[in-house]
């Protein structure tokens, strides 16, 4: 098998290639922040209580609440009343799934084909 | 101003003098060494011996 | 060269020909279990807290057991596999010699990304400890965080920059501290010491106890990861200790068998203290629950010990991950996966300086302008991906170089059954993020295949081939 002589990379082209990968990075962190579509959201129902009474706390955890300088429950209500929403539609789980199966589909044949280019020229001398 | 307003100074001055630190520091060390050198460090010894015999440096 | 011995006291480990100027041999097991808990225990301190929020306080006890035995099989099979593969880059250097190059391409991005995350969230966590004892010290105005955010990763950056054995011995130190901290937690509330503070029954009690019910406990797998996330980091030592084969299994088991028990204590102390929902909420609640419950004891010294271990965990977590993400990014330079120019030592200091200096403007924008939660998730995912990795890299570890075939520095036991449960683990996790975050996860995805094109077609160019593989083993059975 023939020696694979890879050609040398200049300066501008390094630089050029750690932009494309910067900008994918980013990409990939700020694109579902700006479009809202971050998830992990939790809401507080609409006319939920505002009284320890009603937040259904019992006195051990008023107390602790007290201790952490919340005497008035209004102040806490938010963070007592908010829940997460775990309803889901099976068609985007069934999606998920396939993306991730087919992404590790796809990064095992490519590598397995360059994986044997690379065995075939380190032992076949 | 209280101590605090201060030790908000302190920290933005105390990140600039580690910032140029490394800075400066990578700028003389690139211009002192050549690239040759700076960048010879191989992943296995295997390689270098690949690489010997294949007649080129990468 | 095919009987070359990994486990010989003589070679001490792999001595890169031909490199003038290389990575230095310094490093002892110690060091090895300081980067590993140094990484992982700040997840004590803040972070595992969101798998309350996401279903409750046993929840949290279940993900925090099952995420245990999940990482339990990471630190075999990467015991196993690093002690026979001793190269900077870890799990990057692994699927490069065991799966192929787009692999290991996308692995080393794994690694740079959810250590990068992990760092900008620790920055964010000393920020917020820092404009915390301001308040608690009477200051009136807010405080900027910015400074100290900036302040921490600068200082971490220019430590690495100087050398690797100063860093993570002052690594060991405050890692030790900040362990210490949560025992001494435990013994004084728990009625050990003194009387018990704990209050179990009646802050799980009735709603309290599965606020969601059993999706609750699938959902808090998500964050249960983050107990011990970057225990697999110790892999990155590899090319820094004296003896590999031996330092890193013993420094990367003893270091999960630390962080299951500090995993636990921090379990019992927290949810025995604060309640679920206000110690769920990591963002407006409880930003660092072990302080918070330092608070609720009334006991001055142990608010400071607290105080003092939780910004101890977060700057021995992001001194870890500046060290961890700028070795898998120079090793990825030094192969031309990424542009040859990251794959530089420096002279004097002897670490891969120009890898340290680029990642600090990467953390730093992460750390100032993104929300704690959006951080931590994207680490996570990362780690996820990795971890999902980890299993196929193991069965075709031993597939292709069966046992005896090559002298393994550890090996270790009933196989498959780690590599098939750490799969099992990773498909429940995968479930659990998309419970609240499958956006990101699809994003992330999509980012990874996008990478893995733009390697494939354009940047694999610049990798010589057989110059990859660079341990000295036989060729792979099958190939």
């Amino acid at each position: 098998m023939a020696h694979y002589v890879a050609p040398k990379q200049g300066k501008l082209s390094q630089l050029f290639d750690v932009i494309v990968l910067m900008a994918l990075t980013f990409g990939a962190l700020y694109i579902p922040m700006f479009l809202g579509l971050a998830g992990g959201v939790k809401t507080v129902p609409e006319g939920a209580g505002q009284t320890w009474e009603a937040m259904g706390q019992n006195a051990a955890q008023i107390a602790q609440y007290n201790a952490l300088g919340f005497t008035d429950p209004a102040a806490v209500s938010d963070i007592i009343n908010a829940r997460y929403d775990y309803s889901f539609s099976v068609t985007a789980l069934v999606v998920m799934i396939v993306i991730i199966v087919a992404y590790y589909v796809l990064m095992l044949k490519f590598s397995e084909t360059e994986y044997r280019e690379v065995i075939a020229e380190k032992f076949d001398k | 101003m209280s101590i605090w307003n201060y030790a908000e100074y302190a920290a933005w001055g105390l990140s600039a003098v580690f910032a140029l630190y490394m800075v400066i520091d990578w700028l003389k060390t690139d211009s002192t060494y050549s690239e040759e050198v700076l960048t010879s460090s191989r992943e296995g010894e295997l390689e270098a011996m690949t690489e010997a015999q294949g007649g080129h440096h990468g | 060269m095919a009987d070359f011995d990994i486990t010989s006291k003589e070679r001490d480990g792999m001595g890169p020909h031909g490199t003038s100027v290389g990575l230095l041999r310094v490093l002892g097991p110690a060091h090895v279990w300081a980067l590993g808990v140094g990484i992982v225990l700040v997840g004590e301190y803040m972070g595992w807290n969101f798998a309350v929020g996401k279903g409750g306080a046993y929840a949290a006890l279940v993900a925090c057991w099952f995420a245990g035995i999940l990482y339990t099989c990471v630190a075999m099979i990467d015991s196993e596999v690093t002690s026979t593969v001793a190269a900077a880059g870890g799990q990057y250097t692994q699927a490069k010699h065991i799966v192929g190059p787009l692999m290991a391409f996308n692995v080393g991005l794994y690694l740079v990304f959810a250590y990068t995350m992990l760092e900008a969230a620790n920055a964010i966590t000393a920020g917020y400890l820092i404009s915390e004892v301001a308040r608690l010290s009477g200051f009136e105005g807010t405080l900027d965080q910015r400074p100290f955010i900036i302040l921490s990763i600068m200082f971490l950056a220019w430590l690495n920059y100087r050398g690797v054995l100063a860093t993570l011995t002052f690594n060991l130190v405050i890692t030790a501290i900040a362990f210490t901290a949560i025992i001494i937690l435990f013994l004084s509330t728990t009625g050990i010491v003194g009387t018990s503070l704990m209050q179990h029954a009646d802050l799980m009690s009735g709603s309290a106890a599965l606020p969601y019910g059993w999706i609750g406990v699938l959902a808090a797998m998500h964050f249960g990861l983050w107990y011990y996330l970057g225990i697999e980091g110790t892999t990155q030592a590899a090319e820094e200790v004296r003896s590999p084969a031996r330092a890193l299994p013993f420094g990367t088991l003893a270091g999960i068998m630390t962080l299951l028990i500090a995993a636990t204590l921090t379990w019992y102390v927290c949810t025995g203290l604060i309640p679920w929902e206000y110690l769920g909420d990591g963002l407006n609640g409880s930003v660092a629950p072990l302080f918070t419950a330092a608070l609720l004891t009334n006991s001055q010294p142990l608010v400071w010990l607290l105080g003092v271990g939780t910004l101890f965990a977060t700057l021995a977590s992001a001194n870890g991950c500046i060290n961890d993400a700028s070795r898998a990014w120079f090793s990825l330079g030094r192969d031309k996966y990424l542009p040859g120019w990251f794959g530089a030592v420096h002279p004097t200091f002897r670490t891969p300086y120009r890898s340290i200096v680029f990642l600090v403007p990467i953390a730093l924008a992460f750390a100032l302008k993104a929300p704690l939660d959006q951080v931590v998730t994207f680490s996570i995912l990362s780690g996820l991906l990795n971890y999902t990795f980890m299993p196929l890299n193991m069965i075709m570890f031993r597939k292709k170089w069966p046992m005896g075939s090559i002298i393994r520095g550890y090996e270790h036991p009933f196989h498959p059954l780690p590599s098939i449960v750490l799969l099992s683990l990773c498909a429940i996790t995968f479930f659990a993020v998309f419970l609240g975050y499958g956006t990101q996860l699809v994003a992330m995805i999509a980012f990874y295949i996008v990478a893995s094109l733009w390697f494939h077609f354009w940047r694999y160019r610049f990798v010589n081939r057989a110059s990859q593989f660079t341990m000295p083993w036989p060729r792979p059975k099958g190939y």
